[in-house]
């Protein structure tokens, strides 16, 4: 068995973007024994991919590598090929880059696989890691690109991979030769000969002889990787060369977002949905609406679903409505127009009534009531009760709803033939929405949702393309809207039908991200640093909206089911209260070295949709304990940093399991990477991921007071301004912020500068890290200024960017100055993490400036943001 | 359905729309100019920002009425093949990330150098500030605002 086949198969031609006339090899690597496990682990360990090759080469020698993941502005699609290009030595100018479509069973690693027991771990916890919380290699998330992830997930098997390919080319220069392999090597795009007696062979000039070279044992392909001094793109700043093929499409406006997809017949549909999560249509009158020239069909939108309609527990199925299909855009919103004002909606439904009740304002004060009071401890050490002593500190903090907005609302299209479903869909999560797609349009019935063997057929019905995405902040890991042009499809067999939305329905139908209440309280002791700390937690869990919450119009054993489903279900967490996978992202993780600590959740019911945005939970548990990092240094007259530093302490792996952390999703990794054997003399790698250390994050609150020159400004600045620092460990990755910030005797806000140092392991493309970080940024402080949606009688309040504002230029701080740590882990998180530290941050310089305390978001209501 | 002569990109088109219907759909919808994006429908997030005679205006709120007797310049037409400083600028600092408002981002940058070849921040700003990025790539915006003014 070799590396190198010849793709035959038409669809696969298609999908290289070739037509039936090339030949093109795909490369594989390894052994057909493993001919029954999936398939990105065949690409380094195994057998011909039984569907599109990760990579091929052309007959002249040129690279078509398919990018599966999303790419959505983090720039994985050219960062991850690049990292591939540099392993193989190829001339990056002779690689083209085609985006795959939604194929989980292609692109999945073999996960949840278990681990054998025997196998040594070097382990936190000194026993065998369960596969539970390694999310990134599930298999149904093959192509899930959250969580700051893809890199994380994908460097080193791309690196396998390229280094396998490597290896076929330069084995058959040397046969050609008769030279040992060892006397060869590649170099862009060519096999070279140590002695330079030999004119160098172009790789088009060697694919037939790589066809005939067996597949290099695993080992060698590890011991064969490039070592750092000869990266070409990794780790370097050429990184961004790899990146302006895309961005010359985008600034010419060539690239074809989702909603630039034109098709002949195609109908365009906007859909009035119900304010109300979980409500109904009563009634509606078409007649002024059809009178639109263009105007097509009217027609109600409601997708058969056992758990009700769309809304809180249905599994992300859109809120109902009522479709306008035109000609074009403005048709159907004219239409769309002139039917709102017809159509009654139905809140009779037990859950509809109960949302219809829901006011943001009163449940601020719900929140806060249910953190007044002891929730359900999570993680504790020492007794907090017996330690508070007499210098008390507490406060209470608050982060509203807050919606995604990226810049391309949701949009979707679809064509229905009766026996296949094509869907054209800028998501996150091309998985979940190719089977939720599949669901609607060949009517699964609901017991089947979660059967593999069905998702399997499913994905062979329904084809998924997946154009880049205009932004997606965690809006698009929904699949709300592709359910909603699968349902028009359905219902209009042959004819393409695009979902636009318009930014009100994006605002107003987003999965919001949690509101919470957090409350923090400690006992500071003679050395002014907390012998004490208590946090409690209340927000709204996304488990709620995935599985229905328990209802009054459901029998009991109905709401037992679901229990047990949300107990069971990736750590759903136990309603009303938040998941594992929540509570891990900066609550059970508090890395302060305090010697009696208690970390609480909190009950917090949901009455809106709630989803993911952008460091997700990490936004409101990082606001509240940096927040309240510095407010203890105030009460202890130290300074802000120093303190800080104190608090870490010299730091230490948590020991989280020992401090009765009951499951974990983001905390659970082992130490160091890992090879497992299996399947014989097989190996897969964990991916490489890292328990929480407050060592790292020692390190960047170190660094970002070096490059902020802090000590040197530390009490230099005259009053009105003042520097603010907050330091935050999420999806794996330390960061550290420092923002200089003034406050006018007016009271006006202006943010001047910011200063991060990130340790997010190997910065495989510093370029696009930093991309990230200023964007991070930029994000952070958009929903700490701004960021608020309001719900009254369970409406949302907010329409558009002129009553939900976001940040502008003017608002932006003039410079960024970043600092990537060098350290010696694989890649981890990069495009999530700098968000969480914003808030606090700005919270923080606030208050040296000599500005108010703010602990709720949105501080505009406090202080004027300057623009 | 009144009938429209529009003059997008040096060509002539003829289009029988409704009068009503903002510019920005004529050119995605009926001529297949799809670099104008949408981001709001309202004039607020300057994703739609296209040119009529030189000036940037919202493609969303202006009528193709309004658009029928000027020179139109949508992000296709600003050069034939992204040489237009802007865009050289843009891709050499590595502005885009999502890229989908950056069309709009540089039609008002383009407006912006005409009339001033060496803006400072706070002129920028004041001309930047109706383009909205959620990616937030504004730092990388002032810069390249300032590489292009070099450039041309």
């Amino acid at each position: 068995m070799t590396f190198i086949y010849r793709v035959t198969r038409r669809d696969f031609l298609r999908d290289l973007g070739v037509g039936t006339g090339a030949l093109v090899l795909g490369c594989s690597m390894a052994p057909e024994a493993s001919a029954a496990l999936p398939s990105f682990n065949e690409l380094i360990h195994g057998i011909p991919v039984p569907g599109i090759p990760f990579v091929a080469l052309k007959l002249n020698g040129d690279f078509i590598i398919i990018t599966h993941r999303a790419e959505m502005g983090q720039g994985i699609r050219t960062s991850l090929a690049a990292v591939f290009a540099d392993e193989v030595e190829a001339d990056w100018k002779r690689v083209t880059l085609r985006q795959a479509d939604a194929d989980s069973t292609k692109f999945g690693v073999p996960f949840p696989y278990p681990i054998p027991p025997e196998t040594k771990l070097a382990y936190p916890y000194n026993k065998t890691p369960t596969t539970k919380g390694m999310f990134i290699l599930d298999n149904d998330v093959a192509q899930f690109t959250d969580s700051s992830r893809s890199m994380a997930a994908f460097y080193m098997p791309m690196r396998l991979m390229a280094a396998g390919l490597r290896i076929a080319l330069v084995t058959a220069a040397a046969n050609k030769w008769g030279v040992p392999v060892s006397e060869c090597y590649a170099e862009q795009h060519k096999v070279k000969h140590i002695s330079g007696d030999r004119r160098p062979l172009d790789y088009s000039r060697l694919l037939l002889g790589a066809q005939k070279v067996p597949v290099p044992p695993y080992g060698d392909l590890q011991t064969s990787l490039k070592k750092p001094n000869k990266w070409r793109y990794i780790n370097n700043d050429k990184m961004r060369e790899t990146f302006e093929g895309d961005a010359h499409s985008m600034v010419t406006g060539k690239l074809q977002y989702g909603a630039d997809i034109q098709m002949r017949g195609m109908l365009t549909a906007m859909i009035e949905r119900c304010p109300v999560a979980n409500g109904t249509v009563k009634s509606f009158d078409p007649t002024e609406a059809l009178k639109v020239p263009g105007v097509v069909k009217v027609m109600k939108v409601s997708i058969p679903n056992p758990l009700g309609p769309g809304g809180v527990g249905t599994a992300f199925m859109p809120h109902d409505g009522v479709a306008v299909l035109a000609e074009n855009t403005w048709a159907a919103w004219q239409g769309r127009r002139k039917l709102k004002p017809t159509i009654e909606w139905d809140y009779t439904a037990p859950v509809a009534a109960e949302n219809r009740k829901y006011d943001s304002d009163e449940y601020h004060g719900t929140l806060r009531d249910s953190t007044s009071n002891p929730g359900m401890p999570v993680r504790y050490r020492g007794d907090v009760d017996t330690a508070w002593g007499p210098n008390v500190v507490d406060a209470h903090y608050y982060v509203p709803h807050l919606a995604q907005t990226p810049m391309e609302p949701p949009v979707a299209t679809a064509r229905f033939t009766g026996d296949h479903l094509e869907v054209w869909a800028p998501t996150q999560n091309p998985d979940i929405a190719q089977t939720m797609a599949g669901i609607i349009a060949f009517d699964i019935p609901y017991e089947k949702w979660e059967d593999e063997a069905t998702k399997d057929e499913l994905r062979k019905k329904v084809t998924l393309h997946m154009p880049l995405l205009g932004g997606g902040f965690g809006r698009k890991s929904k699949p709300d809207y592709v359910a909603e042009a699968a349902f028009l499809a359905k219902e209009n067999p042959g004819v393409p039908i695009r979902v636009q939305w318009t930014r009100e329905d994006d605002i107003r139908f987003a999965f919001y991200n949690a509101v919470s209440d957090q409350y923090l309280k400690a006992g500071l002791g003679p050395d002014g640093l907390p012998m004490a700390l208590l946090q409690r937690s209340a927000f709204t869990s996304l488990f709620g909206t995935l599985f229905p919450p328990p209802r009054t119009d459901f029998t009991k054993e109905q709401n037992d089911y679901y229990k047990e489903k949300r107990r069971v279900f990736r750590l759903g967490g136990q309603y009303p209260y938040g998941s594992s996978i929540e509570r891990s992202q900066g609550l059970e993780d508090v890395p302060y070295a305090v010697p009696n600590l208690r970390i609480e959740n909190c009950k917090a019911p949901n009455y809106i949709r709630v989803g993911w945005m952008r460091s997700v939970a990490n936004v409101y548990h990082a606001f509240a304990i940096c927040s309240f990092a510095d407010e203890m240094a105030k009460a202890a007259g130290r300074d802000p940093k120093d303190y800080l530093l104190d608090l870490i302490g010299t730091g230490q792996i948590l020991d989280l399991e020992n401090e009765h952390v009951e499951q974990n999703y983001n905390n659970e990794f082992p130490i160091q990477k890992i090879d497992v054997p299996f399947s014989g003399s097989k190996i897969f790698q964990v991916v490489p991921g890292y328990p929480p250390d407050s060592r790292r994050l020692r390190k960047v609150v170190e660094e970002v007071a070096r490059i902020s020159d802090w000590d040197a400004k530390k009490g230099t600045y005259p009053k009105g301004r003042g520097l603010g620092i907050a330091a935050h460990r999420s999806f794996l990755s330390y960061v550290a912020l420092v923002l200089d910030v003034s406050v006018s005797d007016n009271n006006e806000l202006t943010v001047n500068e910011a200063f991060c140092a990130i340790d997010c392991g190997l910065a495989v493309n510093p370029d696009r890290v930093a991309a990230q970080i200023e964007g991070g940024i930029n994000y952070g402080l958009s929903m700490a200024m701004l960021g608020e949606i309001t719900v009254k009688q369970g409406e949302v309040q907010q329409n558009n960017f002129d009553d939900y504002p976001v940040l502008r230029i003017s608002h932006a701080p003039k410079k960024v100055t970043i600092h990537m740590i060098k350290t010696d882990y694989d890649p981890t998180g990069v495009g999530e993490p700098p968000t969480p530290v914003v808030a606090p941050a700005l919270a923080n310089a606030i208050v040296a400036a000599g500005g108010l305390r703010i602990r709720e978001i949105p501080f505009h209501k406090k202080i004027k943001v300057m623009a | 359905m009144p009938v429209f002569q529009l003059h997008v990109n040096g060509k002539m088109h003829t289009v029988n729309v409704d009068g009503n219907m903002p510019l920005l759909w004529v050119l995605r919808d009926v001529l297949g100019l799809t670099g104008a994006k949408f981001g709001c429908g309202v004039a607020q997030c300057g994703a739609c920002t296209v040119h009529l005679n030189g000036k940037a205006i919202r493609s969303c709120v202006t009528d193709v009425g309004v658009a029928a007797l000027t020179e139109i310049t949508t992000i296709e037409g600003l050069s034939d093949d992204g040489s237009h400083p802007c865009q050289r600028a843009w891709v050499s600092l590595g502005v885009p990330q999502c890229g989908f408002c950056q069309p709009g981002q540089i039609m008002s940058a383009a407006a912006l150098l005409k009339s001033n070849p060496s803006p400072d921040d706070d002129q920028i700003d004041a001309a930047m500030r109706g383009n909205i990025c959620r990616c937030g790539t504004y730092p990388r915006i002032r810069e390249a605002i300032k590489e292009a003014g070099k450039l041309s």
